[in-house]
């Protein structure tokens, strides 16, 4: 099942002055799309893992990229044990 | 009447753009050989419309409003919206909407009953190979955006179907156009999932065999389960199978297999004469 809210704020962040936005307030940009606490608390953490099972493939990938974390990166957190819950729609 | 001039099918990938300056030569070459090599065959064919099937990689389209099929029927399109795409030299797109309406006619009369929409935006799926292409004048683009990305998507099996569609809207459109299709995308890839960066080229021989054989019952029966071993972007196989619905299953040649895990994609590039 998907998270909406969650990947709402993935779809949004692809225009390069909404990334801006979140890459200057991270906090306050999630603060606008309802997410739930242990969203906010994956996010917190770049918890790849913990996201990965309630937002498109493709959207996760964007999203990290916006957070700057390069593509080894990426695949290295995403094959990790989870670091907060995992994410159940 | 209008006339088919032909399937053609090319793969993308973001990093055929974003990376390419990183790209050892090498690499380089070898990518560029296949998309110069699917372009000399569609200079060849001298298509007035081509008819462009490709995945919308959530530029149009986001989970609350997700079509399986959408046909662009808009007198242009807008360019590529990613950044490492911003050298596209195309910022508006020229359509066809004559011919758009008429294969959104007879889908309809067909039972397709695919969406619509005035204004699409294309984005890399689209604009990588036109960009590695350098077709220049464009044709006319028609695009067709297929949901390859968020299960669940459409079957090979109408995948296919829309290619016999495609051919028969052709068949009756009046006038002298050429009409050519290209799917892009595929093969074997897989984006933000655990096994990112790794190229199944047992999955590509696979569906290169498959395609070749011209058993469409087969490939479709072949590629259904395939698809549920291996990466995400391999579902973009779909753009494949309209294209090769539309030559009617038969005469695909392969051009280039470029496995390239440093785009994290088996490329591939092909012919349907």
């Amino acid at each position: 099942m998907a998270d909406v809210a969650l990947s709402r704020l993935f779809f949004d962040i692809q225009r390069p002055e909404a990334a801006a936005a979140y890459r200057a307030d991270p906090e306050g940009v999630r603060a606008r799309y309802g997410l739930s606490p242990k969203a906010l608390a994956a996010l917190a953490a770049d918890d790849v893992a913990a996201i990965a099972p309630v937002v498109n493939a493709y959207l996760l990938r964007y999203y990290f990229q916006v957070r700057g974390l390069t593509d080894a990166e990426f695949i290295a957190r995403l094959n990790a044990p989870p670091l907060t819950e995992v994410l159940d729609g | 009447m209008a006339e088919f001039a032909g399937s053609f099918a090319a793969s993308h990938g973001p990093l055929i753009a974003r990376d390419w300056a990183k790209l050892t030569p090498e690499i380089r070459a070898r990518l560029q050989a296949g998309f110069d090599q699917v372009a000399e065959r569609i200079v060849a064919a001298r298509p007035d419309i081509l008819l462009i099937v490709s995945p919308d990689h959530w530029v149009n389209f986001f989970i609350t409003n997700l079509p399986a099929f959408c046909l662009g029927i808009g007198a242009t399109h807008k360019g590529p919206p990613e950044p490492f795409l911003a050298d596209f030299p195309h910022k508006t797109i020229q359509g066809h909407p004559a011919f758009a309406r008429h294969l959104l006619n007879h889908a309809f009369a067909d039972g397709f009953d695919p969406s619509l929409s005035h204004e699409l935006v294309l984005d890399h799926g689209f604009c990588i190979p036109l960009l590695r292409m350098g077709l220049d004048p464009l044709p006319a683009i028609v695009p067709l955006v297929i949901n390859d990305l968020e299960p669940p998507m459409p079957s090979i099996k109408r995948c296919l179907q829309w290619g016999g569609l495609i051919r028969r809207a052709i068949a009756d459109f009046p006038g002298t156009a050429r009409i050519a299709v290209l799917g892009t995308g595929g093969l074997s890839h897989s984006i933000g999932e655990t096994t990112m960066g790794i190229v199944d080229e047992k999955f590509d021989h696979e569906c290169i065999a498959q395609l070749r054989s011209g058993d469409m019952d087969g490939f479709a029966t072949w590629a259904e389960a395939a698809l549920l071993r291996t990466g995400n972007g391999a579902h973009e196989i779909r753009d494949w199978a309209v294209a090769h619905g539309a030559a009617g299953g038969v005469g695909f040649e392969l051009l280039a297999y470029a496995p390239t895990p440093e785009v994290y994609v088996g490329c591939a590039f092909a012919h349907w004469s």
